[in-house]
């Protein structure tokens, strides 16, 4: 036998891989076999549902709009572009605890921070602090990268140049005095940005780090001025600016602009009459675009979306069905294993 | 090397140009020129020995490569996409990284050919160094040399049992006879010794006093063709032909060693003008696949045009200028319509994945795959000769998928070409033996024999002597002596030399490796073998007849060899001037033999002119087909005025061992008067010194000899039909395959076959569309005629299933395949069960194969083993070449090499089911997962302006092409399983899943586009509305539709997996562990590597989000339920029988045999009507003798045939 072997040289190897005989799971789709299945499937469906569903159902959302375009709107005359340094008033009143922490976000909406062109105008080693881009950005910046005395541009590019600039102040009227909620502006970027992407020269003063360099041509005041009062939110590490460098993925996008979380409103936003100062500068009427503010509180699964607690309800109700779909199915066609009798 | 002028370089390159065009070339010797430079040589215009067949050298390896690559029309489009990238406009990525993609595929490519030529190179160098022995003047001897020196004009002496460097004119020989003996196995794998003559006679040969000019053809690739001849100083010609020639490659045996002149070196040998490498043709699944390529192509700019036109509506309609708009370095905008147009290719480039680039890489690897499990396949190994199939043509797999029509040769395919003499009749009286693998002589015969011997004059010769003595003279059989395993055709003396020892001696030796692969005795034997090189040297104690061998060309020659032996005419020796005989005498006869005149196809038959020499007389011996013998014979004059009558019986014999199925053939003899020879001889010389239509005039010659026989007799010798055809043939028509059989051989005969191997059942309605023996009108059989007349009228019978088989000889078939008939003959062919082609020319097989290919299309295959197959083999869609006892023509101008017949069941229903399936599957699968993944960058482009934004970052979506979703679908192409083999063998009714237009059709393809669709809006939309008015960013928003997009597809493909195996599961699970942590590590890595993207930390971050997960589990369940319900629908309610044979598959195998049985029986019977015309019914289906089906065409052709 040994000798026989050696003989065939050419003989393939018997072995389950070469001759395609190695054990295999063969899973069948029929209609007996996924029944349970998709109960399982559903009942479970069913159950997230409900929790996501609950939980979106709790959370407080309140919203204006004030980019005044209707004639009653308290911003109203400060939508006309001509209007520099315009502030309005938004009253709202809460009638009952707005439970915190309260997120306060500003929205705007047809506002395509995905286009394609602006989201490649910056420059992430500028952004880094690096001081050779200061004195030479990138040329993605361009247009936004040498201003009209080609004076080299710090931020450059178009993300920092559109940078939101509208402010709010939040007041709450007490006996017709005006006490200020504090809005936190700390922790609202993504932490990675703040301590690793985005980085100051390592200058001090901040300023001399912008010599020779000039402000971008829609911004009122340069990037070290941001936040004057904290060297730790000034410059590109400036929470708001960071907010707005990354871009939104849809056209109607809102962006953190600060959290209730101090003192009194520690618990949430009280019952009782509110006024929004808003310093309105950013204009949107040009394109058509629509200014708003959010307060809302979150929960395990973020903001308010009452979307995928449905869609785990509708998902989930129709496995149920579809298995006793199947059922009939089952009962009415059998398969040759289930009556040994191959076809029917 | 000295300086010369580049003007005398031109021109000596001009000079050799033109020697190596000219048709005729001179050569001289290089002896008297030894020691010259290299230009002073008559010969230096010629190549030397020196082989390279590589295709690329170092250097130059990358500039070549890629222009071979770009051959290729998809590698242009996406380098032109590529460059595109590099347009600033335009531009979509980042323009470097845009190149990867292109890159990663054109040097996985280039790796593949890289490997393969090297290994080219190495087989090249081991060739170009192996020693030979070359005369130098200096030396006054051979010296060693290697086979890269030799040249044009060179003397080589080639030793026994070595390898001839290059195309050697034979000088000289060691055998006294003027021969050299060689085996051209390396060359077309036949091994019988031949023999070469020497070009001048002279024995004491001295390569210094060669001073004559060989003059020869232009080099060519025909291997039975040389044309040349020597001019001596004395102006006086001489010719020789292929019959002098050693070609290179072939092995020198049996002699002590020869002497040649180099005529062809290098690439300009026979051998290595005949070595093409592996042949490519394009399977119809790939004509398919590129007409569906096409289709994307469209997808894709529609795609691109909704992107640029939405682009352009989309700007017109914003009122001002938004901040986010950013205008060109001078500060302005470019006009809508402008931007528009430059968005159409920002999209092309943003959507390109949509043509699959990595899908001919990966169909290139999967059929790697196929091919590996189908040349492993044990089942497909014959362990009588230990070859294993091959698989020549390397990408046609999937087509034995496919298989409507096959056609088949009868001898050698369908029987073993083993032949055994079974009847003879000699002189009108018919003898018959026992059947028996050992030729037991009739014993009244040899009462005959004994009785003619001793009664005999020295005038006048018993026919029975002369139909031995013809038997044992008329042929080409080479006598060696017999060893272990130079043995081919064993000899049938000893009871221990039975059938089966002689299939295990044969081996067949690889023609690619130097044949020294015996083991340890072996060495010996070959010496021992060398050292007893001619019979005529030998002493004769050694000639006893029985350690004789005889090696044939064709195995019926041997059989008659061995029947005039078992009657006590032994041939002991052939030598190109003799033949020996010993008689029942026990006195050896020495025959001087005059000429040979060959068999061709032309002629059907073959002559031996010797001189009796007793009698002194001329004698010709002819033998050959009846039709070809019988209209020869001479006129019945008064001397043997039986002669009609001998003619007539003997012909009543022959079709009497035709319906039998044996082979039959006629001997006759003349003899020629002394002037009528001379003349003859004179006419004979000068043909064959011809060099122009040398082989019409040596044929004209030929039959001119070739008249007024007289016949002696007829033989008939039985070939065996091989194991298994019925079953396979049964199988292979039950799978929904017609088999014809296109055969050389009488009708009879094969008629008689035909029925042997269940072709042609007895029920059967045989339509015989034959010449009648007298003229050429076409004549249907009168009782099969009244039968289909009276079927006609009967109108019961039009839906019933038809059982028609169609005979047609050669005449006839020259009519039918006329142009104006040639519909008609396909129309009625096609309703045929059975279609049996008789006495067709090798050119009338391929004219019916191609015929029926192209009006019919269907995919065809043919299978055959000898020359004479090969013309069909290549007109076929897959081509099958049956390595069996006639050489390796077949083989090598075949796709497939198998050994036996009965391994084309497992080809094809297995292995071509398997390679068609999976095959078919992945391509839908690849056009389905780039759909679906690129989909998501379309949908997105609704929400951001038509800008063209990736929200994926470029990388990962290079990785996922490349890396995280490519392996998968490859595995599934190799190894996936839908049916086990057992049950396909079982059912072979599967295999019509595949024929036809198959499983892959353009509703499939559409089918698995819409799926595609529906997916990624899914994909897309539902994250969407998850995500709507929330600050998620664009890469975050990103990475869950990447994430979710991966596991859709990867769970896509595990839907459509049929057999998980060990293999799958890895795959799969490391695929999905690839992604992550490839994905996760360049997220934790890159912080401003890829801008704009910016994929820093997102993943973990996500990961770190309870809605991430319930995100991705509620979208990849919605995006793949109406697949999953699809299919378990389909399969509940109306299964296919592939389902069915799943569930079959997965009972235990008693039960599951019990089930097929009742399945096979169950759908006999249920099959009256077949759902296509052209496949015939199960045979199972058993319908009564007198139901016949009228089909109008049968009678039309049938009249015009009769009106002819």
């Amino acid at each position: 036998m040994v000798k026989e072997e050696q003989e065939l040289a050419n003989r393939p190897d018997n072995t389950a891989f070469t001759q395609q005989r190695l054990p295999a799971w063969q899973p069948m789709l029929s209609a007996g076999i996924v029944i349970p299945g998709f109960v399982l499937i559903g009942l479970a469906f069913i159950g997230i549902g409900v929790a996501l569903f609950v939980t979106s159902r709790s959370i407080q959302v309140l919203e204006f709009d004030y980019t005044g375009v209707d004639q009653n709107s308290p911003c109203f005359k400060c939508s006309d572009p001509k209007v520099l340094n315009c502030v309005c008033n938004l009253n709202f009143s809460i009638d009952s605890l707005f439970k915190g922490t309260v997120f306060f976000y500003y929205g705007l909406s047809n506002y395509y921070q995905n286009f394609r062109k602006y989201g490649v105008s910056k420059d992430d080693v500028q952004l880094s602090g690096d001081l050779t881009n200061f004195k030479t950005p990138s040329d993605t910046c361009s247009p936004y990268a040498y201003d009209s005395n080609n004076q080299p541009i710090v931020p450059c590019g178009s993300i920092a140049n559109s940078m939101f600039n509208d402010a709010f102040k939040l007041y709450q009227i007490i006996n017709g005095t005006n006490t200020l909620v504090p809005f936190d502006g700390k922790g609202i970027a993504w932490w990675t940005d703040y301590n690793i992407k985005y980085r100051n020269p390592s200058i001090t003063p901040l300023k001399n780090a912008f010599n020779n360099t000039v402000k971008p041509i829609f911004w009122s005041k340069p990037a070290y001025e941001l936040d004057t009062s904290d060297p730790a939110n000034n410059g590109f590490i400036n929470q708001n600016f960071l907010v707005w460098m990354r871009r939104a993925a849809l056209p109607n996008f809102r962006k953190l602009y600060g959290r209730i979380n101090e003192g009194d409103y520690a618990q949430g936003l009280p019952a009782g009459n509110y006024s929004l100062e808003i310093a309105y500068n950013y204009p949107v009427l040009s394109f058509d675009g629509r200014k708003k503010v959010v307060f809302s509180n979150v929960s395990w699964m973020g903001g308010k979306n009452e979307f995928l607690g449905i869609a785990y309800l509708v998902i989930g109700s129709m496995c149920v069905f579809m298995s006793i779909v199947m059922l009939i199915v089952y009962a009415k066609f059998k398969f040759p294993e289930e009556d040994g009798v191959p076809g029917h | 090397m000295t300086w010369r002028s580049p003007l005398a370089l031109v021109r000596d390159a001009l000079r050799g140009q033109r020697a190596r065009e000219k048709d005729l070339r001179n050569l001289a010797s290089n002896l008297p020129y030894e020691g010259l430079e290299r230009a002073k040589q008559p010969n230096c215009y010629f190549p030397g020995n020196a082989i390279k067949t590589t295709k690329y050298t170092l250097l130059l390896f990358i500039p070549m490569n890629l222009f071979e690559q770009f051959h290729r029309l998809a590698n242009i489009y996406f380098v032109g996409l590529a460059i595109l990238n590099f347009v600033p406009v335009v531009s979509a990525f980042q323009p470097e990284v845009a190149l990867i993609p292109i890159c990663v595929v054109l040097s996985l490519t280039a790796l593949k050919d890289a490997s393969e030529d090297f290994r080219r190179y190495q087989s090249d160098r081991k060739l170009n160094n192996t020693p030979c022995l070359i005369y130098s003047r200096k030396e006054q001897q051979f010296i060693k040399r290697h086979w890269k020196d030799v040249r044009v004009g060179d003397f080589v002496k080639v030793v026994c049992n070595e390898i001839v460097p290059a195309d050697l004119l034979l000088l000289h020989t060691s055998d006294p006879s003027g021969v050299c003996h060689i085996e051209t196995s390396n060359l077309d794998g036949e091994i019988n010794l031949k023999q070469r003559k020497m070009m001048s006679g002279d024995p004491e040969f001295e390569p210094e006093s060669f001073n004559s000019a060989v003059v020869c053809e232009k080099p060519n690739n025909n291997l039975n063709h040389f044309k040349c001849y020597v001019e001596k100083p004395n102006k006086e010609k001489v010719g020789a032909g292929i019959e002098s020639l050693l070609l290179r490659g072939c092995t020198v045996r049996n002699t002590d060693h020869a002497v040649g002149f180099v005529v062809y070196a290098g690439h300009e040998t026979k051998a290595m003008l005949n070595n093409k490498g592996p042949r490519y043709k394009r399977s119809k699944l790939e004509r398919k696949l590129n007409t569906d390529v096409i289709f994307c192509v469209i997808l894709l700019f529609t795609m691109c045009l909704i992107g640029a036109l939405g682009h352009f509506l989309w700007l017109q309609a914003l009122p001002g200028v938004p901040p986010y708009l950013v205008p060109d370095g001078n500060g302005h905008l470019d006009s809508p319509s402008l931007s528009g147009f430059y968005m159409f290719f920002t999209m092309i480039i943003l959507l390109q994945i949509l043509i699959p680039i990595s899908l001919y890489v990966s169909i290139e690897l999967v059929k790697i795959g196929q091919i590996f499990f189908i040349t492993n396949d044990i089942d497909l190994h014959d362990e009588g000769t230990d070859s294993r199939v091959q698989c020549k043509a390397l990408n046609i797999t999937e087509d034995l998928g496919q298989i409507e029509y096959i056609f088949s040769d009868k001898t050698g395919t369908l029987t073993e070409n083993k032949m055994v003499f079974r009847r003879c009749s000699i002189m009108g009286t018919e003898y018959a033996h026992k059947e028996n693998a050992v030729v037991i002589p009739d014993r009244t015969l040899l009462q005959q024999i004994s009785r003619a011997e001793s009664s005999s004059s020295s005038r006048n010769i018993d026919p029975h002597l002369d139909f031995f003595l013809g038997l044992a003279i008329c042929n080409t059989v080479v006598v060696s002596v017999a060893t272990a395993q130079r043995q081919r055709v064993s000899a049938p003396f000893t009871a221990t030399k039975n059938r089966t020892i002689s299939e295990d001696s044969v081996e067949e030796e690889d023609h690619v490796k130097p044949p020294v692969k015996i083991e340890g005795s072996g060495e010996t034997n070959k010496l021992h073998t060398c050292s007893l090189h001619a019979p005529s040297q030998c002493d004769k104690s050694a000639m006893t007849p029985d350690n004789l061998s005889y090696e044939a060309e064709s195995p019926d020659e041997a059989a008659l060899v061995y029947a005039a032996k078992a009657y006590g005419f032994t041939l002991l020796a052939r030598t190109p001037d003799s033949v020996t005989v010993r008689l029942p005498s026990g006195e050896d006869l020495v025959f001087q033999v005059l000429d040979t005149l060959t068999f061709d196809y032309n002629r059907k038959r073959m002559s031996v002119l010797v001189r009796h020499p007793i009698t002194k007389e001329y004698v010709l011996y002819t033998k050959g087909a009846d039709h070809a013998i019988m209209e020869l014979l001479a006129t019945p004059y008064a001397g043997i005025g039986k002669q009609k009558n001998i003619a007539a019986d003997t012909q009543y014999h022959l079709d009497g061992y035709a319906k039998e199925g044996l082979r039959t053939l006629c001997f006759t003899k003349k003899v020629v008067s002394d002037k009528a020879y001379e003349s003859w001889s004179v006419n004979r010389q000068r043909a064959l010194a011809a060099i122009d239509n040398r082989e019409e005039l040596v044929m004209d010659t030929a039959v001119q000899l070739e008249t007024d026989l007289s016949l002696l007799g007829a033989t008939g010798i039985e070939d065996r039909l091989q194991e298994s055809v019925p079953e396979t043939i049964m199988a292979l028509r039950e799978a929904g395959i017609q088999v014809w059989v296109l055969t050389g051989d009488k009708t009879e005969t094969a008629v008689n076959i035909g029925y042997a191997c269940r072709l042609l059942e007895e029920e059967d309605l045989v339509i015989n569309m034959t010449e009648s023996s007298g003229g050429f009108t076409c004549e249907l059989s009168p009782s099969n005629l009244n039968e289909v007349r009276r079927f006609s009228e009967d109108p019961r019978n039009v839906d019933t299933t038809q059982n028609i088989s169609l005979v047609i000889d050669g005449h006839t078939l020259t009519l039918a395949l006329s142009s104006d008939l040639q519909k008609r003959f396909v129309d009625l062919a096609k309703r045929c069960r059975t279609v049996l082609c008789c006495r067709v020319t090798p050119l009338q097989k391929s004219r019916v194969v191609t015929v029926v290919r192209e009006k019919l299309n269907v995919m065809t295959l043919a299978v055959g083993d000898g020359a004479n197959d090969v013309s069909m083999i290549q007109a076929a869609d897959v081509g099958i070449g049956i390595s069996g006892q006639e050489g390796m023509q077949a083989v090598m101008a075949s796709d497939f090499a198998i050994s036996r017949f009965k391994h084309l069941k497992k080809l094809l229903l297995v292995h071509g089911h398997w390679c068609y399936t999976r095959l078919a599957s992945m391509i839908i699968y690849f056009f389905y997962k780039n759909v679906a993944y690129v989909n998501l960058l379309f949908w997105h482009q609704f929400l951001c302006g038509f800008s063209g934004t990736a929200m994926i970052d470029y990388w990962l979506m290079i990785f996922f092409n490349l890396f995280f979703t490519s392996v998968p679908p490859i595995m599934f192409g190799i190894m996936d399983k839908d049916v086990s083999a057992e049950m396909l063998l079982g059912v072979p009714e599967l295999y019509r899943t595949g024929q036809g237009t198959g499983e892959y059709t353009f509703k499939t393809f559409w089918i698995s586009m819409l799926d595609a669709f529906y997916q990624s809006l899914v994909c897309f939309f539902i994250p969407y509305l998850a995500y709507q008015d929330s600050d998620i960013d664009v890469f975050t928003f990103g990475t869950p539709l990447n994430t979710i997009s991966f596991f859709t597809i990867l769970l896509h493909l595990s839907i459509e997996i049929k057999a998980w195996t060990v293999v799958h599961w890895v795959i799969m699970l490391g695929s999905v562990a690839l992604y992550f942590i490839v994905t996760l590590a360049y997220s934790a890595i890159c912080v401003t590597c890829n801008p704009p993207s910016n994929p820093y930390w997102i993943l973990q971050r996500q990961m770190a989000d309870p809605m991430f997960y319930l995100l991705c589990i509620i979208t990849t369940v919605v995006a793949l339920l109406p697949r999953y319900m699809f299919h378990v629908l389909r399969n509940s309610i109306a299964p296919s029988p592939l389902v069915k044979a799943r569930h079959l598959d997965r009972l235990d195998p008693s039960t599951r045999d019990q089930c097929m049985k009742m399945w096979r029986s169950f759908r006999g019977i249920a099959q009256v009507k077949p759902s296509r015309l052209s496949t015939p019914p199960s045979p199972t289906l058993e319908t009564p003798v007198d139901i016949h089906p009228h089909s109008p065409t049968t009678f039309d052709i049938m009249w015009d045939e009769r009106h002819h």
